[in-house]
């Protein structure tokens, strides 16, 4: 990343969604139980195929997602489940 | 042997590759500079990263590179200077570069 | 903030509900409670830039807590009743007339978030990261600010376990200020170093001229 050719520097500022300090607090509350760390997070995030695509949030949670299925608290069909049961509540 | 550094040692980055989780830039893979101060001691994050102790701890330096060391193409003063953060295992001693 | 949480329009990425699941989940099995979410999300409301303007106002008027703020960042937080605690160590970096500096971490995004709350988009941004470490000059320019000629950049790449601010210098014909008024001309730019504190736009009052 450092060092690579890339465009101007975008300003904008989005407004921070509640699903995103969702994020941070899911993370923090987990890092105070000792069930996930900075250092676990972050190569999480960076084994992601799909980093590119995905915004800062975005990356956060999907790492979060992965790091509670690799430690077998949570699986991804109970996640996949109620994210799709949350989505109909919604719409 | 583990070497320890201190401040105004020269060093150069190990150019090595190495899989998973690593905190020490592509772009400073090879390059030479100065230790500017010794930071103190960290588990290893390489290690932490994989739920591992991460012991026993490793120096973490801060070291300064020029940036005409750096980038052929850099755009600004002689005096110019890039810190990052490195551990040690990422170190060996260093010679010559244009300090 | 659990899946009670009312009127929740549906996000605009999939991945809204994907954390709102795993925090129901979670939260039914026990693995963390409700109040740990609460804390989790008044951590960062409590910090914000105006934390970082407040330890470089200090210092501006203060020279021994200069001294405190650029040897031990978290002990000079703690001094003005912040709560630095982080496993990272806390580096304030004085920018002068003879040097500048500016703060980036190209691994990802490690920020004083501590102190400071949460980083800018585009501090984040692939651009900046990539950017920041290579040409520093060309990305503050765009930011409006350009040092001086003679003045060394500095960029510090936080890959570790620190995280690093800036004390930008007080600018001139701030004399007669008073510590909040300093405050305020800190914006979060000039604490990250794309950018420097402005005088305000005043007239110099008649007794403090030559």
């Amino acid at each position: 990343m450092g060092g690579s050719p890339a465009g101007p520097v975008e300003r904008g500022q989005h407004e921070v969604e509640d699903w995103e300090r969702l994020a941070d607090a899911v993370n923090g509350a987990l890092g105070g139980k000792g069930l996930q760390t900075t250092d676990q997070h972050r190569r999480a995030i960076e084994s992601l195929e799909n980093y590119r695509d995905l915004s800062y949030y975005e990356r956060w949670v999907a790492a979060t997602e992965r790091l509670l299925v690799e430690k077998g608290i949570l699986t991804e069909d109970e996640i996949d489940e109620r994210a799709a049961e949350i989505e109909r509540r919604w719409s | 042997m583990v070497v320890t550094y201190g401040p105004g040692d020269r060093v150069r980055v190990v150019p090595a590759e190495k899989p998973g989780h690593v905190r020490t830039p592509s772009y400073l893979k090879g390059k030479s500079g100065w230790v500017e101060a010794v930071i103190g001691l960290f588990p290893n994050p390489e290690e932490l990263a994989y739920g591992l102790s991460g012991r026993p701890e490793k120096n973490l330096y801060k070291v300064g590179f020029k940036q005409e060391d750096l980038w052929d193409d850099y755009e600004g003063q002689a005096e110019d200077v890039l810190y990052a953060d490195v551990y040690e295992h990422w170190l060996e001693p260093g010679e010559g570069g244009t300090a | 903030m659990s899946d009670h949480h009312p009127h929740e329009e549906a996000a605009t990425s999939p991945y809204a509900a994907r954390i709102r699941a795993i925090e129901a989940l979670l939260l039914e099995k026990g693995v963390i409670t409700e109040p740990e979410v609460q804390d989790g999300i008044s951590y960062m409301e409590a910090r914000s830039p105006a934390n970082g303007a407040k330890l470089v106002a200090r210092a501006w008027v203060d020279d021994d807590f200069e001294e405190l703020l650029l040897s031990d960042g978290k002990a000079a937080a703690s001094a003005l009743g912040m709560d630095p605690e982080h496993p990272a160590e806390f580096v304030v970096v004085k920018n002068t007339q003879r040097v500048h500096n500016l703060i980036v971490c190209t691994l990802c995004s490690c920020y004083p978030r501590a102190i400071l709350g949460r980083p800018p988009d585009w501090y984040k941004s692939f651009e900046y990261r990539s950017r920041a470490v290579r040409e520093p000059r060309a990305v503050m320019r765009e930011f409006g600010f350009e040092p001086p000629e003679d003045v060394e950049v500095l960029v510090h790449d936080s890959t570790a376990d620190v995280r690093y601010m800036v004390l930008p210098m007080r600018p001139s014909g701030t004399e007669d200020l008073g510590e909040e008024d300093l405050a305020a001309l800190v914006s979060r730019d000039c604490l990250v170093g794309v950018s420097v504190p402005l005088a305000p736009d005043r007239p110099i009052p008649t007794d403090a001229r030559g």
